[in-house]
């Protein structure tokens, strides 16, 4: 499986990481620094465009849940964007998609945190 | 007259030569005493050097720098070292002020006083510098880099402050063999000068000497890690393997089967049985997101719950709210458990299912020959408090006919690959379980586990397999 590369692209009230590849035990370690360097920033506003994701570990995911727990209690949100069908498959199984939002498109999200 | 003048040469001359004498004497006392000095650094670093199998890789670069900082006359220094992956250095070790070299300095102000060089410190430590990037980066390529007219140069960040201002920079490359594994910098001589050609070259060979003990220290430290882990993994393994049923519970009527084959990293999957109440029995597949000892302790936290509730309970949705309410109380903010709860009932056949963002489960019906997916709706335990959780978590019925077969199971089964990384997918195991169902639990667990086997031969396990299947014969 293609590894994954995650591209951090700052904006100025939220950081969107764009996912390319699978998120598996490999490449899990390069989202916990791209989720810690978040939070050692104090950025809470968080978009994660899946558009190039095809595979997500659990261990991803609940990395994904802890973060997006954190930024709430400062006020913020992790939020979920372009997922494929079979990502969005392995969030709904998990209900995930009751606890975490998700938008079709990145403009979409982008508009809801400043709402 | 003569005689007077010659006793005065004499004594000129005597006097001279005494003085002379003296002079030597004190140039001899001085190249002893350097001589000295040397001795005593050659010895300090050998000392210094020869302990790194004993050493951890900090103090030891700590040592080094002292050393060369020493030896070069330099008021500070840090020494960078690759990180495992990705091209990227990190300080390991930082003496004096020593300023960030990542960045333009703009905006840095530092005062000495009131925690100002500890922050500075810990703003260098932070730092992570590219392969190529800046002066580090570029005597990371290999080649030392004497940096003499700091003003002007591209590579030096510019400080407003005194104390951050770099005057004179040296930065040379560790290297084992043909690899780069660090490099040292040094800034502002103590004396106030350049630093020169011969400063270059000595810390050429300071870090050329020092990085043969570095890559020996660090190798050390990822063994030691290593087997850390190691001891890690079979203790998850052992608290897991004690978790597991010693065996498969015998009732009339039903019949079951089960398998769970852990993977080489500990996923945490887990199965059981439990004695609900007379003529009620309890089902449960589980897959706990952690990996290691702290998801081993988890699951054994899960499963003491889950078998206290559900001899008090026998709704199996009751039970999972109760289970989800204590553990989210324990678990860490990234870990959660995906399970799936039936309770049968011995007597009708009826099995209640209730699924938190769990696999769900498949049922193979005689009648028409047919493999249906359980639906039902649920969130994993762990991640949503009592009234989210217990909202969106649905029951389902099923009533098992003669020949018919529930099968539960954990994303292993489905998420194994093969060497080419296919996925095994849940189309094989419908495929599987409506081929081998005629031959009732056993037969099933026994199909998938050779078909799953087959599929996977030389390819390298990911994820713990879990299976359990209960089948009413005909």
């Amino acid at each position: 499986m293609k590894q994954c590369r995650i591209e951090r692209e700052q904006r100025e009230n939220l950081d969107i990481l764009h996912l390319d590849g699978a998120l598996d035990a490999y490449s899990f370690p390069r989202l916990e620094a791209a989720l810690r360097a978040l939070r050692e920033e104090n950025r809470n506003n968080v978009i994660l465009d899946c558009a190039g994701l095809d595979y997500i570990s659990s261990a991803s995911l609940g990395a994904l849940i802890g973060f997006a727990r954190r930024a709430r209690e400062n006020g913020g949100d992790l939020k979920l964007v372009k997922l494929s069908r079979k990502i969005y498959n392995i969030v709904e199984l998990l209900g995930f998609h009751k606890i975490l939002e998700i938008y079709p498109d990145l403009e979409s999200a982008v508009r809801s945190f400043a709402a | 007259m003569m005689c007077v003048v010659s006793i005065c040469v004499f004594v000129l001359i005597l006097f001279g030569l005494v003085f002379h004498l003296r002079r030597l004497r004190a140039e001899v006392n001085r190249l002893l005493q350097e001589k000295q000095v040397m001795v005593g650094f050659v010895h300090d670093v050998g000392e210094v050097f020869a302990g790194a199998e004993d050493v951890d890789t900090d103090l030891l670069l700590n040592r080094i720098l002292f050393y060369a900082l020493r030896i070069v006359r330099a008021s500070a220094g840090a020494i960078y070292l690759f990180e495992t992956e990705g091209g990227v250095l990190r300080a390991r070790a930082v003496a004096g002020m020593f300023p960030p070299l990542a960045g333009s300095g703009r905006g840095m102000v530092v005062d000495a006083v009131g925690g100002g060089a500890k922050r500075l410190r810990e703003a260098v430590l932070s730092e992570r510098i590219k392969e190529g990037e800046g002066l580090v980066g570029e005597a990371a390529l290999g080649r030392s880099v004497l940096v003499e007219d700091p003003e002007r140069d591209p590579r030096i960040p510019r400080y407003s402050g005194d104390l951050l201002k770099v005057h004179t920079a040296l930065a040379a490359p560790m290297r084992f063999h043909d690899r780069v594994i660090g490099v040292i910098v040094v800034v502002n001589r103590a004396d106030g000068n350049v630093f020169t050609r011969s400063d270059q070259t000595l810390l050429e060979s300071i870090a050329e000497q020092a990085s043969v003990s570095v890559h020996f220290s660090q190798l050390r430290e990822v063994i030691e890690q290593k087997r850390r882990i190691d001891h890690d993994l079979s203790l998850a393994r052992r608290i897991q393997k004690s978790l597991l049923p010693a065996e498969t519970p015998r009732i009339a009527g039903l019949e079951l089967a089960a398998f769970n084959e852990p993977a080489l990293e500990v996923g945490g999957d887990y199965y059981d049985f439990i004695d609900v109440e007379e003529g009620l029995l309890g089902l449960v597949v589980a897959d706990v997101s952690g990996k290691g000892v702290s998801g081993a302790i988890i699951m054994a936290l899960c499963r003491s719950v889950l078998r206290s509730h559900a001899r008090h309970l026998s709704d199996p949705g009751e039970v999972l709210r109760e289970v989800n309410r204590f553990v989210c109380r324990d678990i860490a903010e990234d870990m959660f458990i995906s399970l799936v709860y039936a309770v049968v009932d011995t007597e009708t056949y009826r099995v209640q299912v209730a699924r938190a963002g769990h696999e769900k489960p498949l049922w193979y019906r005689a009648s028409d020959g047919d493999v249906r997916v359980v639906e039902s709706q649920g969130i994993a335990i762990g991640i949503a408090d009592s009234r989210t959780f217990e909202e969106h978590l649905q029951r389902t019925e099923v009533q098992l006919e003669p020949g018919d077969v529930l099968v539960l199971y954990t994303d292993g089964i489905v998420e194994a690959m093969d060497r080419d990384g296919a996925e095994w997918g849940i189309q094989r195991l419908v495929e599987t379980i409506r081929q081998s169902a005629a031959g009732g639990a056993e037969a099933v667990a026994q199909a998938v586990r050779e078909r799953l086997q087959r599929f996977t031969a030389g390819a390298a396990k990911y994820d713990d397999i879990t299976l359990l299947v209960l089948s009413r014969p005909v």
